[in-house]
């Protein structure tokens, strides 16, 4: 068998559902302020289950509303444009992949342990001061080169799972094997494809080496988050393994243990509601 | 399931009671575990920062019972089987073993 390369993986990107339009816009903005709010905030509502999904997690106690939004510039005006246009990706990456294609992709895990980093990379950066926003989206995209590569080869990666489970290695390795390349690779193609700003790619490119010089601290944070959630058992998996923390990452953090017993909590509370809207 | 919800502030009403220490954004305890809330404490969460706050649920004053120390332990090591005591270069990995396992065996920080 030949090994894949970046260029059968760019290629498959073509075959992949796509986003809606003004989400692909929404992500190629991400850093950008001055994008006209209300222009973005009418084509989304065009939408209308987007809308709602947006709106019922606007509500959710994750934001601590104090006032109900009904409306998208409602919802800009409280939470402000960064968090609202983070939500509008959620709702749509979460439901715009097909769904049981590929034998041993269980991809309801899938979703609870990228929603799961999501919740605890917003928790985390909420204590380091860093944008929490920025984290919640990079934790949720951080493993989707997977559904990429289970969306193209789906026959192969049922091979990488398999070969995961016999050898009970790391899932990077496994791919690496049987593909040739791994989801990080497809992670970082599919970046590039969607239009991701280039904070979300470092992220994706090094949650699983967060030292690498460059890396930037938002693949520290999902770096940790990603460990964290494995360790709380929240996808589901009987076979679920905690991959090896980096020690660079753990100590660029910082927190005590009374701190992390808060992250945790906090993040097993807001994922179950995180996970009830965006997968309900 | 659990013995407390994470309620928005707006739901939050006099008399009811915090399921856990309540912290700012910088980590500064505002209140303890177990404190009831009063209109007036209520009423300054805002200006901490505090959008949602962790209360026990109504009847739930009675703990969850504590999970068994054997099944979690047993768990542990199972997701953690990749994690090498011995190898220095890993400490982190097992530092947060021991957070996690002090969290669901709800284990105080000192003990």
């Amino acid at each position: 068998m030949t090994a894949l390369v970046t260029d059968d993986i760019v290629r498959s990107l073509q075959d992949l559902p796509s986003l809606p339009a003004v989400v692909m816009e929404l992500l190629g903005s991400i850093e950008q302020q001055d994008i006209d709010i209300s222009v973005l905030a009418k084509k989304v509502s065009h939408d209308q289950a987007l809308t709602a999904k947006t709106l019922r997690l606007a509500n959710s106690s994750v934001y601590g509303l104090q006032v109900k939004v009904t409306t998208l510039s409602q919802a800009i005006t409280f939470l402000g444009f960064q968090s609202t246009r983070n939500l509008i990706i959620a709702a749509a990456v979460t439901g715009c992949f097909p769904k049981g294609q590929c034998a041993g992709f269980n991809d309801k895990a899938f979703w609870r342990h990228s929603i799961a980093t999501a919740a605890c990379a917003k928790v985390l950066a909420r204590r380091m001061k860093f944008n929490q926003d920025y984290a919640f989206t990079a934790g949720l995209l951080h493993d989707i080169g997977r559904l990429v590569l289970v969306a193209s080869f789906p026959a192969l990666y049922a091979q990488a799972i398999a070969v995961r489970k016999e050898r009970d290695c790391e899932l990077l390795e496994a791919e690496r094997q049987v593909l040739g390349i791994d989801h990080v690779a497809a992670g970082i193609a599919l970046a590039g494809h969607w239009n991701f700003s280039d904070t979300m790619r470092l992220a994706i490119a090094h949650h699983h080496d967060p030292e690498a010089p460059g890396a930037g601290f938002l693949a520290t944070i999902v770096h940790v988050a990603n460990a964290i959630v494995h360790a709380l058992d929240v996808a589901g998996e009987e076979d679920d393994l905690v991959p090896a923390v980096s020690s660079v990452a753990w100590t660029a953090l910082g927190l005590n243990e009374e701190s992390y017993l808060h992250v945790f909590r906090e993040t097993e509370l807001q994922f179950e509601e995180i996970a009830a809207i965006l997968m309900g | 399931m659990s013995a407390y919800q994470h309620l928005a502030l707006a739901e939050i009403r006099p008399g009811m009671i915090l399921s856990d220490e309540l912290q700012d954004d910088q980590g500064h305890v505002l209140l303890p575990r177990g404190a009831v809330l009063t209109a007036a404490t209520i009423a300054l969460l805002p200006r901490h920062g505090i959008e949602s706050v962790a209360v026990l649920a109504p009847g739930g004053a009675t703990a969850e019972p504590a999970a068994d120390p054997d099944a979690v332990q047993q768990r542990l090591a199972h997701l953690f089987r990749k994690n090498d005591i011995d190898n220095n270069e890993d400490w982190a990995t097992g530092i947060l073993r021991r957070y996690v396992e002090d969290y669901r065996l709800q284990r105080g920080i000192d003990e």
